[in-house]
């Protein structure tokens, strides 16, 4: 019985790749005819699901309204199988072209390689380097720590004791990200190579930057992180939360301790009692970047690739879209434009 | 009794190494050892206080599985069921503007109704308590991503009353400022109710008499079915109780992440504890002093300013050294009673 089925299924699928074979194989970057007359269909891979990628999915969903073109997001929940995964199945569908932010770069080279092979790959908000993409889109990452640590030290004048708090330290953007911080607040010169050990004090001047604690994405965890740094450390000065979710976590230990205000926080991104923090001056200031940028922006690249204008791509191969200070003489304005744009906001 | 002597005592020596870990090491290179212990961090109110509220928080959810676990049976879908109800309850309240009172309710009836289900299909279905919690698992986190469009919920300033039962403390006086935790309240009605079910009625009886022999106990008149469906209908209630009080602690709860694992904090816990996952043993106070041992070691990382990423190996690490320890302890006295009875 078995042997009936298959035979026909094999001879079915024998015939249907001879169909496009010959065209894929030939110039993979062509576009295929059939599709000639649809909408391009691009695809906005991100690294995780958070409100951060929500807002960078408004972006690429306008510019998919803006210029006509299907845009997808895809967030992938179970880490870098999850990531790899969703490309292979976008590969298969032919996609017209993918910008995703490798969870991974170091190890992901060959799936990215492969990718770029079939279709136009760009990476936004973490870079490859090591790979054959077209275009990053972002910021630098290690850049933006160090502003971080500009507020910081804007926010301790006398300077003190700094302990950080992030997800995880696995991510390359998390480690450029506190190695900036550290460099900063420390005095050290630009050198995004630097590391310091995680559980190591570091100290310089008026400032002691006391470790770093992880959570895993568990919020309990990293509420508890927290309230143990308070109970630890009494005479600490400064909290610092590098990513969305750390810095309402630290606030809310701070909160239930009654030492709101008592002790300085700096943030990364622009969680709504992040915003509104920074508003009650419980929270010195937060570094944003612009994910409804690398959203709108990686779509718009895309379809300029897909058109075969390859000038889009500068010289650089590195489209910046910097990132922002945001303290409490610019929040009201920072929120409202956040607000008009996603309907999200402080 | 024993089994809870045994982890009594490794949460006592965990707190000893901790408040020695923690303590000031100033005072400590000064010689002034007594002073040194007493400013441990460890011992601060403001520590004591979060350890109690997290073990609360903890305990609620193991007391729940230990109920299941003394059936033979194992619950893997308590995390899910804390995401489903931690992200339900802001979403409701906050995104759908439902009153308080019908927002409870609501969540209160989606854990009992996801308990009552548990039940019928591992009773009347016959399925395993293995598979119908992992699809639980993955349904429950699905459904709470889905209806929350993968956005983090939380009650944002509002709702000051309602957190307060997570986040309140009832002060005690001449305590210097020291303060029970609301939550710890809810645990002690939790496990006394818990406590008295188990041990002081009958149904209590049934349920650790068909933990040990399913058969013998449907044999001897006891409706076994019906005491499984009780035990999964308290496990996912006491879940619900949890994913509440743990949004109203946190504020923020993502869908994706929120709760992970947690169903394997409280089987180590309930397991720490002395429930047997063959089934037919537990007791509610070593559930809450195997939670309380895992909360302080997670406590004991950070006062000891061990790096964070380590936490699990520690973990694991010391529980077992501990529990081997306790057993080779009674190895020991088992074998000279032993002697002792042959001379």
């Amino acid at each position: 019985m078995r042997s009936h089925l298959i035979l026909p299924i094999l001879l079915t699928l024998a015939v249907g790749c001879n169909k496009t074979e010959p065209i894929d194989a030939k110039n993979p970057a062509t576009p295929k005819p059939a599709l000639s007359t649809k909408k391009p269909r691009l695809a906005y891979v991100s690294n995780g699901v958070a409100d951060f990628w929500t807002i960078a999915k408004v972006g690429a969903e306008k510019a998919g309204k803006d210029f006509d073109v299907d845009a997808q997001v895809l967030m992938p929940a179970g880490g870098i199988s999850d990531q790899k995964r969703m490309i292979e199945d976008l590969l298969i569908r032919g996609i017209e072209g993918i910008a995703v932010s490798p969870i991974d770069p170091a190890n992901q080279i060959d799936l990215l390689n492969t990718a770029a092979k079939q279709t136009k790959l760009i990476t936004h908000d973490s870079d490859a380097p090591g790979s054959t993409r077209l275009c990053y889109i972002g910021m630098d990452n290690y850049l933006a720590g160090r502003l971080c640590g500009d507020l910081v030290k804007e926010a301790l004048p006398d300077g003190g004791k700094i302990m950080i708090f992030v997800g995880r330290l696995e991510q390359d953007n998390a480690k450029r990200r506190r190695q900036g911080v550290i460099d900063a607040v420390l005095g050290r010169p630009v050198n995004p190579d630097n590391f310091d050990a995680i559980g190591a004090e570091l100290k310089a001047g008026k400032f002691t930057i006391l470790g770093t604690l992880t959570d895993q994405f568990d919020r309990t965890k990293g509420k508890a992180n927290a309230e143990d740094t308070l109970a630890k450390h009494a005479d600490i000065s400064c909290m610092v939360g590098l990513f969305e979710y750390n810095p309402p976590l630290i606030l809310e230990a701070l909160k239930q301790a009654g030492k709101l205000g008592k002790i300085k926080v700096v943030g990364f991104d622009e969680a709504e009692s992040t915003l509104l923090a920074i508003k009650e001056g419980h929270c010195h200031g937060t570094v944003v970047q612009n994910p409804y940028e690398y959203g709108y922006q990686s779509i718009k690249l895309l379809l300029e690739l897909h058109k075969g204008n390859n000038t889009a791509i500068p010289a650089s191969k590195f489209i910046d879209i910097p990132a922002r200070q945001i303290r409490k003489d610019n929040v009201e304005a920072f929120s409202k434009d956040l607000k008009l744009k996603t309907g999200k906001g402080g | 009794m024993k089994k809870i002597l045994g982890i009594f005592t490794l949460l006592v020596v965990v707190c000893i190494a901790t408040t020695w870990l923690a303590r000031d090491k100033e005072l400590w290179e000064a010689n002034d050892y007594i002073e040194s212990i007493k400013a441990s961090s460890f011992l601060k109110p403001y520590n004591i206080e979060n350890l109690i509220r997290r073990t609360a928080l903890f305990g609620v959810i193991s007391i729940g599985v230990a109920f299941v676990i003394i059936t033979g049976g194992i619950d893997l879908s308590i995390g899910s069921l804390i995401c489903l109800v931690g992200c339900g309850l802001p979403w409701l309240l906050t995104t759908k503007g439902v009153s308080l009172p019908v927002a409870i309710s609501a969540m209160g009836i989606v854990s009992l109704a996801i308990g009552l289900s548990h039940g019928w299909l591992i009773t009347q279905l016959r399925l395993q308590p293995f598979v119908v919690t992992l699809c639980g698992l993955l349904l429950y986190r699905g459904l709470a991503r889905g209806f929350t469009g993968d956005q983090t919920q939380g009650f944002g300033t509002g709702f000051q009353s309602l957190r307060w039962l997570a986040t309140g403390k009832l002060a005690v006086p001449g305590l210097g400022g020291f303060g029970i935790p609301v939550p710890c309240i809810i645990l002690l009605v939790v496990a006394v109710a818990a406590a008295i079910f188990l041990n002081k009625t009958i149904y209590g009886r049934y349920l650790l008499a068909l933990g040990r022999n399913e058969q013998a106990a449907r044999y001897s008149g006891i409706n076994t079915n019906a005491m499984i469906i009780v035990a999964y209908v308290i496990c996912a209630a006491t879940a619900g109780l949890g994913g509440i009080l743990f949004v109203l602690d946190v504020n923020s709860a993502q869908p994706v992440d929120f709760g992970n694992f947690y169903e394997l904090y409280a089987v180590a816990a309930a397991v720490l504890g002395g429930c047997s996952l063959r089934g037919g043993e537990g007791s509610i106070v070593g559930v809450v002093i195997g939670t309380a041992l895992m909360q302080v070691l997670r406590n004991m990382i950070n006062l000891a300013g061990l790096p964070t990423h380590i936490e699990f190996a520690v973990i694991g690490g010391v529980i077992l050294v501990g529990v081997s320890a306790d057993e080779l302890v009674k190895l020991y006295a088992a074998r000279k009673r032993a002697a002792a009875a042959n001379v």
